[in-house]
């Protein structure tokens, strides 16, 4: 029921804005420039990088407004946008081709089951060292990911759209996000738990 | 890791959101009552993501959110006039 209130507002304000009116523009950047930003920070890193992802983002939403239709979800259609700018950032940036995951590596390690010690996130406030050196270590296991795993875990499971929207986004079929997802949950996990590991060691 | 758990093994993410219909959900379910190895793989595979989610939040800095509006507004009334 609230999302369909949301769509309906996003179109309400979308024909404000195309009337001229720029408080318009601003609801909605207001509504969306979290979600935008933060996608932008998980896909490359740099806080400049994001900033300038966001600009991009809205800027060629607003510009192109009359492109959008009105069965999509003006959301799913500002993520559309972001992982363009996102992956075109990438392609200034010269990166490597994007790498392959083998669930192989993982299901057969030392030829067993393997035990992985993952944390809790700890909501004490007097947690505050822990948790940042753990945020630290999971945004670097996040941006260790290859592209196109990152983009489909991003989406997934941090900016909750489901597997169709998924796909949609990122123009593949849901058996290849399944695939993506599965195998970038997989390489977090051991990141994560080799982290651990060697920090209870130390 | 031996062939059934390696065969739900590939499966369980899909297993964890939901997106396998009743009879292979009730096939892991089973293979999950029988083999504590795959259920500490689910729980470990379920506790990266929260974490992950709980990590992943962020906010946008003040500074840039003065600057992506100033911006916009200054470039779409450019390109309105």
């Amino acid at each position: 029921m609230k999302r369909m209130a949301t769509e309906t507002s996003d179109h309400h304000l979308i024909a404000e804005f195309k009337a001229g009116s720029m408080e318009a523009m601003e609801k909605i950047v207001e509504r969306y420039e979290n979600q935008v930003f933060t996608f932008g920070l998980r896909m490359c890193g740099h806080v400049q990088d994001a900033e300038d992802i966001v600009q991009e983002t809205f800027l060629n939403a607003f510009r192109y407004l009359d492109r959008f239709r009105e069965e999509t979800k003006l959301r799913n259609w500002l993520f559309k946008i972001a992982t363009r700018a996102c992956l075109r950032k990438r392609r200034k940036k010269k990166c490597e081709p994007d790498r392959e995951i083998s669930l192989e590596t993982f299901s057969h390690k030392n030829g067993s089951h393997a035990r992985y010690e993952i944390p809790d996130w700890s909501d004490d406030p007097s947690d505050n060292v822990l948790r940042s050196e753990l945020k630290q270590a999971i945004d670097a296991a996040v941006l260790s990911l290859p592209t196109k795993y990152r983009l489909v875990f991003n989406l997934r499971d941090l900016e909750d759209f489901n597997t169709e929207e998924t796909a949609e986004i990122l123009g593949i079929t849901s058996q290849s996000v399944k695939t993506r997802l599965h195998r970038a949950r997989v390489f977090l996990r051991e990141k994560i738990s080799n982290h651990y590991e060697e920090r209870s060691v130390q | 890791m031996k062939e059934d758990c390696k065969k739900y093994f590939e499966r369980i993410s899909e297993y964890l959101d939901g997106e396998l219909d009743d009879e292979i959900c009730r096939e892991i379910e089973a293979h999950l009552k029988e083999c504590p190895e795959c259920r500490e793989c689910l729980d470990s595979l379920k506790r990266t993501i929260e974490l992950c989610k709980e990590a992943g939040k962020e906010t946008i800095p003040s500074d840039i959110h003065e600057r992506l509006r100033s911006n916009l507004r200054e470039i779409l009334n450019r390109n309105l006039k």
